[in-house]
């Protein structure tokens, strides 16, 4: 989902990096005030983590292989504000060392996968831990789905920004893209799941049952809450809703009074070998990709589900937190976990 | 002035195993002391307490005194410049992006001006015999030269006492007789946790014996480490330096580690 | 993929203050991205420089080709949804142009400056510390992280009965749990490192 420089145009890229910036500010703002001084290094400890997990294939079919994206697997270990800059790092590095992801749509893509997709993970996730409990199988079901939406959501904001710039129509982006992560994003549930459970395995006080016993956030506060609710809207509002909307209809409409679509169809240099050309099998796009939305999620929630009960076959709930120990008692956890 | 004076210290993890079950010593300015015992006999855990990595809050009592200067939260910024502790892993205390970088974060959160903290880096690099690293990536160096670095870093703070925990755990014979060599050049008291028997035979004269938590034994190294059934007895050996020994033939010097 | 890019070019392009490397990227990729859909004018010119700048700073090698050819077919890839729509061809083309051009002149970046020197331009330029810290710690510690990876992956597969059992799912979200793990301590033990140096956060 790493946009490339060239495909967004100026203005996306511009309002991109504002609510990019803004949001990281909040983040930055947040954590400062949250995250104590001896969780500051977990940080960029749990970057280079998600880099490092990042690299791990996961087959898929012959020769085919997925791999973690770790949005949602972050927010849920260390807080959203953290997993902000966490994926914030990863996005930063890789622009910069890999050229992976391009320098002007730097912005954009912090906003899609380091705002959007953290923050909708874990908020998802605090929402559906009411409803599946929270039992170590209750969350991690709840961790499953939510990080499969997360995935969707970044997704949509992607493929508005392509639309916005007008480098893929938002009847070719949409499908496509939301296609393509409903499918990656039923991989990336499930392997946050298989992850969280592996750590509760392990060391059950890092993936913790409640908040107040997480090794780093405390507690989100609200305007926290409030700050980063008005960011993702502001965002949605810029790159999605214009085409949720069908305001580009609206413009064509406009522009054919005005006799400006004349003028822009005038003369191009390379003939399109597919104008116009519907996604095939669906009468209207909308309608398409909402259905197949529906079906993904449908598909997520059976795969959260069965994963939980899989990985978690009794209701057990977690034991009480211990905070990490030092030295020798770390030496002794590590060589128990070899 | 005695350079460190542990009195009757203790210290629980929180789970409630007692690591440390009051442990009493002195370490006289100057002297290089050995810290030997079994896994899990709370070696790691006391250079910890030396410098108040531990405990998370520390008592009014303090059980710790190095060079005069009791242990309590208001002394710790003063203590933390006196202590150098070189930690297990270098990875874990090398963690700045360069080398450079590295060996002026001790001078630089001590305040020093830009001037002071490049003279501090350029004499510790050279005290460290790590000149030829400044310009280095971290992970590019081998362990041998991890370890000079880190030392390095450390005496740009100019500390009074090294603590030094496994020093030569990870390095190859040259690493060791180089990291050797160096420790005997440096005139700081020492206090060296390793269970490189050898290595306290040929630099410390006197050793201290730690075992769950309690000191077994202190004095003179030769003399401890000949009693063999106490050796065996506190999960150690004799060391087969004390019945033969051949000095090593100075050999090609590697300029580069 | 390797991780690291290659650390080439001649003195006089390292010598280069990293400020000004990075500003003259930005602003190449800036420009690049602003000129209009058809100039292909202009984007031969933008090539030329940047070939130049190549020569000149002695950075045009094959592992910088072999990095471009790496990431193109991911571009091209995301460039040929834009064929369906009015005008589409033309949109893919120029797409493939300004993506290459800025490809190469971020690789050029990376392959001339040392990410060390653009850390301390962040420093300079008074972006907020934490984040500069965070970025110099994941710099640091994501080659620590990768070997560690690796050699969970190397005992993992050593145990495995055959290729399957080694790649399963279960078993590599193990190595990524373990892996969590072990970073959670050492950042514990990173923040002592730190404190036993004076570090005031």
């Amino acid at each position: 989902m790493h946009i490339p420089d060239g495909f967004l145009d100026v203005k996306t890229a511009v309002a991109g990096a504002a609510l990019a910036a803004a949001g990281l500010g909040l983040s930055l703002r947040e954590v400062r005030r949250q995250v104590p001084p001896a969780r500051i290094p977990l940080i960029g400890l749990g970057a280079a983590f998600v880099f490092a997990a990042q690299m791990l294939n996961f087959p898929v079919l012959a020769g085919a292989s997925g791999h973690l994206v770790g949005a949602t697997l972050s927010a849920i270990l260390l807080g959203p504000s953290a997993a902000v800059l966490v994926m914030s790092a990863v996005l930063i590095l890789q622009c910069l060392l890999f050229a992976d992801g391009g320098l002007t749509a730097l912005g954009a893509n912090l906003f899609n996968m380091a705002l959007v997709a953290p923050w909708s993970g874990y908020a998802l996730y605090r929402l559906l831990r009411r409803v599946c409990g929270n039992s170590l199988r209750g969350r991690l079901m709840a961790a499953s789905f939510a990080a499969w939406a997360s995935t969707v959501c970044a997704a949509v904001c992607c493929a508005g920004q392509l639309a916005l710039s007008g480098t893929v129509a938002w009847g070719t982006a949409l499908p496509v893209l939301a296609l393509v992560h409903i499918a990656i994003g039923l991989g990336e549930g499930l392997i946050t799941a298989l992850v969280l459970a592996g750590i509760a395995r392990t060391r059950p006080e890092l993936f913790a049952p409640t908040e107040t016993a997480q090794p780093i956030e405390t507690s989100t506060s609200v305007l926290q809450t409030i700050g980063f609710g008005l960011l993702l809207s502001l965002g949605l509002a810029a790159f999605v809703a214009p085409f949720a909307c069908s305001w580009p209809d609206g413009l064509e409409w406009a522009a054919e009074r005005l006799g400006f679509a004349r003028a822009a169809a005038d003369k191009p240099i390379f003939h399109s070998p597919m104008p116009d050309y519907q996604w095939p099998g669906v009468a209207t796009n909308g309608w398409g990709t909402a259905i197949t939305g529906m079906a993904g999620a449908l598909a997520a929630f059976l795969i959260a589900w069965v994963t939980a009960r899989w990985l978690a076959p009794a209701s057990n709930d977690s034991k009480t937190t211990v905070p990490p120990a030092v030295t020798e008692q770390d030496e002794r956890k590590s060589a128990n976990d070899n | 002035m005695n350079a460190l004076e542990v009195h009757n210290l203790r210290f629980s993890y929180p789970d409630g195993v007692e690591a440390l079950r009051g442990l009493s010593f002195t370490v006289a300015e100057g002297e290089r002391v050995g810290l030997v015992g079994p896994n899990g006999a709370g070696k790691s855990t006391l250079l910890w307490h030396l410098n108040g990595l531990l405990p998370e809050i520390l008592p009014k009592e303090p059980a710790v005194t190095v060079f005069g200067i009791p242990l309590i939260q208001a002394n710790l910024e003063r203590i933390r410049a006196e202590v150098g502790l070189m930690f297990q892993d270098p990875d874990d205390q090398l963690f700045c992006p360069t080398v450079a970088e590295d060996v002026a974060f001790g001078p630089q959160q001590a305040g020093l001006s830009k001037v002071e903290v490049r003279q501090r880096v350029k004499s510790a690099l050279a005290q460290a015999g790590a000149c030829n690293l400044e310009n280095r990536l971290p992970h590019h160096l081998s362990q041998g030269e991890k370890r000079r670095v880190c030392l390095a870093g450390l005496l740009a703070c100019k500390p009074r006492l090294l603590a030094l925990d496994e020093p030569t755990s990870d390095l190859d014979p040259r690493g060791r007789r180089e990291l050797k060599a160096l420790l005997k050049s440096l005139p700081i008291t020492q206090i060296i946790s390793t269970h490189d028997l050898e290595l306290v035979v040929e630099l410390c004269p006197r050793v201290i014996v730690l075992d769950a938590g309690q000191i077994a034994a202190e004095g003179p190294t030769v003399e401890i480490f000949s009693d063999e059934p106490f050796m065996l007895k506190h999960g150690l050996e004799r060391p087969h330096i004390l019945l033969h020994h051949h000095p090593h033939p100075a050999g090609v010097q590697n300029n580069k580690a | 993929m390797t991780i690291e890019m290659a650390s080439a070019g001649s003195r006089e392009i390292r010598r280069l203050p990293p400020g000004l490397k990075l500003a003259g990227a930005l602003l190449f990729t800036i420009v690049v991205v602003a000129l209009p859909r058809r100039d292909w004018l202009d984007y031969g010119l933008a090539g030329c420089i940047l070939l130049l700048a190549m020569i000149w700073g002695r950075a045009a090698s094959w592992k910088l080709v072999r990095r471009l050819i790496l990431l193109e077919p991911f571009a091209a890839g995301v460039a040929a949804m834009s064929l369906f729509q009015q005008g589409g061809l033309e949109i893919f083309l120029s797409l493939l142009a300004k993506s290459t051009l800025c490809l190469s002149c971020v690789l050029l970046l990376g392959a001339t400056t040392p990410f060390s020197q653009i850390l301390d331009v962040m420093r300079r330029r008074h972006l907020p510390g934490l984040l500069v810290t965070t970025l110099a710690l994941t710099y640091r510690y994501l080659f620590v992280l990768h070997e560690e990876m690796h050699r969970l992956r190397r005992a993992r597969q050593s145990r495995a009965m055959g290729r399957r059992h080694a790649d399963s799912w279960r078993g590599q979200a193990g190595i990524i749990a373990r892996l969590f793990v072990r970073a959670s301590e050492r950042a514990g033990h990173i923040y002592a490192a730190m404190c036993a140096r004076g570090w005031k956060s």
